[in-house]
C-alpha cells in the first residue's frame, strides 16, 4: 500500500497495516552513554533467560557490533521484488545463527566479595576470562592518528515494512500489528525454531533459552498505549531516557510528524543497510565529523569518515542526505530559517514525539 | 532307458508338486507381515514397566525397522537430515498402548538451560522424536502434518522439553494441547530409547482412539539436534499402520492367488522339461 503525500512523496506501508510507527535517530548526537541500552534492559530484559539480550544496543562503527559481525551473517531478501512477494518462504536468504560467543556471555562480577566481604581483589568478570562481549571494540573505530574516526550506532528492531523474521517463521508466530506495524512474536505460537533469529539480517531477534521462545523489541507498545501508572502516552524508553535526546518518534505516514518530514520530505534520515530489502522503519541521520588534519594539525578539506564507508551502511542516498544537511546548516549560519534544522534541534517534546496523531 | 526316463518324469512331477504346495502354504507358515505393519504385542503382565524405555518387557516384542528420509518441507536445509532409520516396538497392556522408538545418534542433545546466568546455548537444538496419527483413526491424512480436513495427533518428545501432545492441520499449524501421553527417554551407547504411553481409549475430541477395531495409520519422525534439525527439517517415515483391525492376515482369496501362481510355475517348469527332453 502506498500513500501519496501533498508534496508528492509516497510512503510505502505493509499490506494490511493502517499506520506505521517509526523512529529517527540522529547519529550526530549520540555520545555512546548506553542510557538507552540500560533503560531498555531494566524494563524488558533483566533476567529469566534474557541476561545476554540487548533489544537496544549501541555499538561503535566501524566495528564488529552486537552480535559480532552481524552484518555478515545473512538474512533478509535478495531483492526488493522478493521482499514484496506475498509468500517467499523457502526462497529467502537464509542467515546464520549467531553463537553464544558472538552475542557475548553475561559476565558475573565479584561485587559481593568486594563490597560486602572486604576483599581487596579488583572488580572483574568471574569465570573464564572473556574473549568477546557487546562493545568489546568500543571506541576503537578505524583510521590512523590524527585522522582516526568512529561514531556510535544505536540499534533496536527496525519493525520493518517487509520483516524477513516473520517471513522466515514457518508457523507465522511473528506478525506486524495492524494498527501500527509493530513486529511482535506471538509467544503462544513460537516453538523456538529460531528461523526468525537467522532470518533477521539485523540480528534483532533473540532466543530465550529458559522459555525456549524468541523475544524481541516491542517498541515499548504498552508505553505507546498509555498503560503506565499515569495513563500517559509515552515514547519508547530508549527514546525518552536518551540524555542528548537523539531520537524522534512518530508515524511514517503522519505528514505533519517529524518522521515523514525527515525521511520523505528532506530525505536526510536513511535506512541502515537498505540492501537487505526489509525496509526498516528506524532511520538514521548520518554522522558528520570534523575534516581530516595534516600531521602538523592543519585542517584539510577531506572527510574524516570516508564517504564509501557511510555509503556501505546507508546506501547511495547518504550523499544527498549529507549535502542537504550541510546546505541547511549554512542557511542557519547565514541567519536564515530552516525547518529541517529546527526539527533536528527541537526541544519541544510534542514535535519530537508524535504518537497520538491518529487517535 | 525307458525306465530311466519314467523315473525322471516321476521325479519332475514330484518336484513340481512340492513347489506348488510350498508356494501356496509357505507364506502363511512363516507369518510374513505386510511391509508397513507395525506389530503390536499383547503384554498383559508388563504393566507400568513399558514406560521404562529399556525394560526387559520390550524384549518380548518384535522390532520393526523403519527407514527414514528427509521430510518434504519448505524449511531451510530440509534435505539435510542425519537419522536414517528408527526401530519401533509396540505393546498393549491394561488398556494402554506403549510405543518405543530406538535410533542411533552419536550426540546427546538435551538440556541447554544450565545455570540461569551462564552462557545460554542460543544456537543449540535438542534431539527429538514424534509419532503422528490421524485424529480420526479411520482417516487417511497427508503425511506432512495432515490438513485442515484431516488433522493429525502428534505425540512429541524432545530432550529440552520432554513430552508434548500436539494437534496439527497442515505444516506450521501444530498446536499444543492438554497432554495425555506420557513419555520417557534413555540415552545409552549412542542410542536414544524413547517410550510413549497412552490409554487406547480416549474421550477427548481430536485425539486418536485405538478401540474402534480398525487398523490405525502411524508415521514417525526423528530430529538430530546437533545437526540443527527442527521444524520441517526432520527425518520421517512413510505411513505405517498398527494392525488393530479384524483378521484375516490377508485377503480371503490370498490362497487361491498363491495356488494359481504356483500352478503357473509348475506348468512352465514341466513344459520346459518336456521341451528339453524332446530335443
Amino acid at each position: 500500500m502506498s500513500l501519496q503525500g501533498e508534496d508528492g512523496a509516497t510512503v510505502e506501508l505493509a499490506d494490511g497495516i493502517e499506520h506505521q510507527v517509526a523512529m529517527v535517530m540522529d547519529l550526530n548526537k549520540c555520545i555512546g552513554c548506553q542510557t538507552c541500552t540500560v533503560a531498555c534492559k531494566k524494563l524488558w530484559t533483566e533476567g529469566g533467560g534474557r541476561e545476554y539480550m540487548y533489544w537496544n544496543n549501541v555499538e561503535t562503527k566501524p566495528g564488529r557490533g552486537y552480535p559480532r559481525d552481524w552484518e555478515e551473517k545473512g538474512g533478509g531478501f535478495a531483492s526488493a521484488e522478493q521482499a514484496g512477494q506475498e509468500d517467499v518462504h523457502g526462497e529467502r536468504e537464509v542467515g546464520e545463527l549467531p553463537s553464544e560467543e558472538d552475542w557475548g556471555r553475561p559476565w558475573e562480577f565479584n561485587h559481593g566479595e568486594i563490597f560486602y566481604d572486604g576483599s581487596d581483589e579488583s572488580l572483574r568478570p568471574q569465570g573464564e576470562p572473556p574473549e568477546w562481549g557487546p562493545n568489546w571494540d568500543e571506541d576503537q573505530g578505524a583510521g590512523e592518528y590524527p585522522n582516526s574516526y568512529y561514531f556510535y550506532l544505536p540499534r533496536i528492531c527496525n519493525h520493518c515494512t517487509h520483516p524477513s523474521c516473520a517471513e522466515a517463521c514457518p508457523r507465522k508466530a511473528l506478525y506486524k500489528r495492524e494498527e501500527d506495524g509493530i513486529v511482535l512474536v506471538d509467544q503462544e505460537r513460537c516453538r523456538g525454531y529460531r528461523y526468525c533469529v537467522e532470518g533477521c539480517p539485523y540480528n534483532k531477534v533473540h532466543f530465550n533459552v529458559l522459555k525456549k521462545k524468541s523475544e524481541k523489541c516491542i517498541f515499548c507498545y504498552p508505553r505507546k498505549e498509555a498503560e503506565g501508572p499515569d495513563d500517559e502516552v509515552r515514547p519508547p524508553a530508549c527514546a525518552s531516557e536518551c540524555p542528548p535526546q537523539l531520537r524522534l518518534v512518530g508515524f511514517l505516514d503522519d505528514e505533519d510528524g517529524p518522521i515523514y518530514k525527515l525521511v520523505e520530505e528532506y530525505g536526510v534520515a536513511l535506512r541502515l543497510h537498505p540492501e537487505f530489502h526489509t525496509q526498516p522503519n528506524v532511520y538514521y541521520v548520518p554522522p558528520f565529523a570534523p575534516p581530516q588534519h595534516t600531521e602538523d594539525g592543519e585542517t584539510v578539506d577531506v572527510d574524516r569518515i570516508p564517504r564509501p564507508y557511510l555509503e556501505e551502511l546507508f546506501g547511495e542516498d547518504v550523499h544527498d542526505a549529507l549535502d542537504t544537511i550541510e546546505r541547511h546548516r549554512d542557511r542557519v549560519r547565514r541567519g536564515e530559517d530552516s525547518e529541517l534544522m529546527d526539527l533536528l534541534t527541537t526541544q519541544d517534546l510534542a514535535r519530537q514525539y508524535r504518537l497520538e496523531a491518529f487517535e | 532307458m525307458t525306465a530311466g526316463r519314467d523315473r525322471r518324469s516321476v521325479a519332475t512331477a514330484l518336484a513340481a508338486l512340492v513347489l506348488l504346495t510350498a508356494a501356496a502354504v509357505a507364506p502363511a507358515l512363516v507369518g510374513a507381515r505386510p511391509a508397513n505393519e507395525v506389530p503390536v504385542t499383547d503384554l498383559p503382565e508388563a504393566g507400568d514397566s513399558l514406560s521404562n524405555p529399556t525394560a526387559d518387557a520390550w524384549g518380548q516384542t518384535p522390532a520393526k525397522e523403519i527407514a527414514l528420509a528427509s521430510a518434504p518441507s519448505s524449511a531451510p536445509n530440509a534435505n539435510d537430515t542425519s537419522i536414517e532409520a528408527v526401530s519401533v516396538r509396540a505393546a498393549r497392556t491394561d488398556g494402554r498402548l506403549a510405543v518405543r522408538l530406538r535410533w542411533a545418534d552419536p550426540t546427546r542433545d538435551t538440556n541447554f538451560t544450565g545455570n540461569q546466568s551462564a552462557t545460554p546455548h542460543v544456537n543449540s537444538f535438542g534431539d527429538a522424536a514424534a509419532i503422528q496419527l490421524p485424529t480420526n483413526a479411520s482417516a487417511n491424512p497427508g503425511i506432512a502434518m495432515g490438513s485442515a480436513q484431516t488433522p493429525v495427533n502428534v505425540w512429541y518428545w524432545s530432550g529440552p522439553t520432554a513430552g508434548q501432545e500436539l494437534i496439527a492441520g497442515g505444516p506450521g499449524t501444530s498446536t499444543m494441547v492438554n497432554q495425555q501421553v506420557s513419555t520417557s527417554a534413555t540415552y545409552r551407547d549412542g542410542h536414544w530409547y524413547v517410550t510413549f504411553v497412552r490409554n487406547e481409549s480416549i474421550q477427548t475430541a481430536n485425539r486418536t482412539d485405538f478401540t474402534a477395531n480398525e487398523d490405525v495409520q502411524v508415521a514417525f519422525a526423528v530430529w538430530n539436534g546437533s545437526n540443527a534439525e527442527r521444524a520441517g527439517q526432520k527425518a520421517v517415515s512413510e505411513w505405517q499402520y498398527f494392525p488393530f483391525g479384524p483378521g484375516p492376515q490377508g485377503p480371503p482369496y490370498e490362497a487361491i492367488l498363491w495356488a494359481v501362481a504356483g500352478l503357473a510355475l509348475v506348468v512352465v517348469i514341466v513344459a520346459t522339461v518336456i521341451g528339453i527332453r524332446r530335443t
